[in-house]
């Protein structure tokens, strides 16, 4: 048996090790510019809504852009309104919601729950899915094998060590953009704050798939495209679970109804997790929700906190069969 | 004294083929033998005699087939005795963004060694393989040979009561060579025990009390030096060179 405080140790100077890995690489100072260059963006953030007035806590959901004209929206008596946000210092401009908040959530939503977790999710699991597998190398990790720390400790310590790595760039990313549209537009909304766990655990969940692949490989193109790969499939399975669910689709076997749900809860959820993100945002209130995800909501078909811990239950039991598979593994 | 270590009836299949359900590859046959403590013990034996398996076996690289190993009186299973254990390797691959005080502390904190023992130890250690003055040098700068200095540094961090030592002198200049076997005679004089592996005949004559030998995965010859190399043939007792002691050894054993 392991001893709590060796297993503390070893994760420790395995994430010190991983900092100075992604410091070396230049990889800290890529994701530390690309945050720059998104809050310098937003800095350049300008809203402007004639006869800009607080939202009424009663008042509908606004989802008319001033740009945009419907007869039977107009009957309906959904006012058309709003205005336009300029971004970038003039780089891009577009129609938004007659109320400055939504503006703002609106450029957030986009930012951290589209933009930073769909592309920056990817990129973080393509440019870290190296670390793994160069240190696995048996030329790099033999004499670190034949310390008297137990296997596993050293595989969760860089496991650990790129998830915090990553964590880290999440907080840096949600405050840099978070201060800087809040600087540019008045508006601090604190909600924005949720997509670093958002981030945090969606990363997570993909890099222990990844973590599995290099320990199996050790090469860094098995787990980079098989990670892509997989990412594809739970997002697909995701969505397909939620269709037929939320839609009644007809001409579904009960066997492929039962498959697709066992899919979906085996695997890690990552529309749900975006699904949460846009919710806390309340991204109702000025956009079109994605429709399988309402579908379920409408049918109570959707439990979010199941959804986090079968997501991270995943994880566990992924990176639970890297380290026994590390642990055999002959070097 | 317990044993360093103790080989008894080892074998080593390494699996082959697609879920390893290949006929496999023989490494180790049958081999038996004991690494008394104190002294320095040669292993010796041409390519794919099975050394670096044997080696890989005792540090838990590797899983024995069948057979038991005990090191420093414990099972393999027990790895709170490789904390007694420092082990050179031939072609380690360092991090190579870390600096030489760097990797010794990442290696030491790993090894056990703990609080103020450590930048201490590290110091020490730095000053001793003559890398005190490139401290803090990225290893992506050093030579082979400052490598294999820092690879000696962080094989005596935890003051081992067992050095393994896996091709030692490959790329070390003339004083890097003198600095290590001072480090194996320092060994000697304080009954530690030095296991070395090397194919460079002479340094393993001018080190070593006892040998093994091994050919194609099986033990051919253990004992002390001494016996090995005298002259059967000579009524006298006369010593023959390490080399002419070991040919007629492996030409039995490998056909022409």
């Amino acid at each position: 048996m392991t001893d709590l405080p060796t297993a503390i140790r070893t994760v420790r100077w395995m994430v010190w090790d991983t900092f100075r890995q992604s410091l070396a690489s230049k990889l800290f100072w890529v994701m530390f510019g690309l945050t720059a260059l998104c809050s310098v963006f937003c800095l350049g953030t300008s809203v402007d809504i004639p006869g800009e007035r607080r939202r009424h806590p009663a008042e509908i959901p606004d989802r008319l852009p001033v740009t945009e004209s419907s007869p039977e929206a107009e009957q309906s008596g959904i006012p058309k309104g709003g205005g336009r946000m300029r971004l970038g210092f003039g780089l891009f401009e577009t129609p938004v919601p007659k109320f400055r908040d939504d503006a703002v959530r609106f450029l957030q939503v986009w930012l951290a729950g589209i933009l930073a977790d769909t592309v920056g999710v990817l990129l973080a699991l393509v440019w870290t899915a190296g670390f793994l597998p160069s240190f696995l190398e048996p030329q790099s990790v033999t004499v670190l094998l034949a310390k008297p720390t137990p296997r596993w400790t050293l595989l969760a310590g860089k496991y650990l060590g790129v998830v915090l790595f990553v964590a880290l760039h999440a907080v840096l990313f949600v405050a840099g953009t978070w201060t800087a549209t809040g600087l540019a537009t008045g508006v601090w909304d604190a909600v924005y704050w949720l997509a670093v766990p958002l981030l945090v655990v969606n990363f997570a969940v993909f890099y222990a798939f990844s973590a599995l692949l290099a320990v199996a490989s050790r090469s860094t193109v098995v787990a980079v495209f098989g990670t892509i790969l997989f990412w594809v499939l739970c997002w697909a399975m995701n969505i397909t679970r939620h269709h037929l669910v939320g839609f009644d689709v007809a001409g579904v076997t009960a066997t492929s109804t039962v498959l697709v749900e066992v899919g979906y809860w085996v695997l890690p959820k990552p529309l749900d997790l975006s699904g949460i993100f846009f919710e806390a945002m309340r991204a109702a209130d000025f956009s079109a929700p994605v429709p399988e995800f309402a579908a379920v909501r409408d049918k109570d078909a959707f439990h979010p906190l199941a959804s986090i811990f079968a997501s991270l239950a995943f994880a566990a039991a992924v990176l639970a069969l890297a380290a026994y598979e590390f642990r055999k593994t002959d070097y | 004294m317990t044993a360093a270590a103790v080989f008894e009836g080892v074998e080593k299949v390494y699996a082959t083929g697609l879920l390893g359900r290949g006929a496999g590859v023989t490494a180790l046959r049958g081999v038996t033998f004991t690494v008394p403590a104190g002294g320095v013990f040669g292993l010796l034996g041409p390519n794919r005699a099975g050394k670096t398996t044997l080696v890989k076996l005792l540090l838990s690289l590797a899983e024995p087939t069948a057979g038991r190993i005990l090191r420093l009186g414990g099972p393999l299973s027990d790895r709170r005795t490789l904390a007694r254990i420092g082990y050179m390797h031939e072609n380690h691959a360092f991090p190579r963004y870390l600096s030489a005080e760097e990797l010794l502390s990442f290696y030491g904190g790993l090894s056990g060694v703990r609080g103020d023992a450590l930048p201490a130890r590290v110091d020490h250690l730095l000053n001793r393989v003559g890398l005190a003055d490139r401290r803090r040098e990225p290893i992506a700068r050093f030579s082979k040979g400052m490598v294999q200095r820092l690879g000696l540094a962080q094989a005596l961090l935890n003051d081992p009561d067992l050095l393994i030592l896996d091709e030692p002198t490959e790329g070390l200049d003339l004083s890097g060579r003198l600095l290590l076997r001072q480090v194996v005679r320092e060994f000697q004089a304080a009954t530690k025990t030095v296991l070395l592996v090397s194919h460079v005949l002479p340094e393993v004559e001018e080190l070593c009390d006892r040998l093994a030998v091994l050919s194609g995965g099986r033990l051919i010859y253990c004992g002390p030096l001494a016996e090995l190399v005298r002259d059967p043939h000579d009524p006298s007792g006369r010593r023959r060179s390490l080399e002419a002691a070991l040919r007629p050894l492996y030409e039995k054993e490998t056909p022409a």
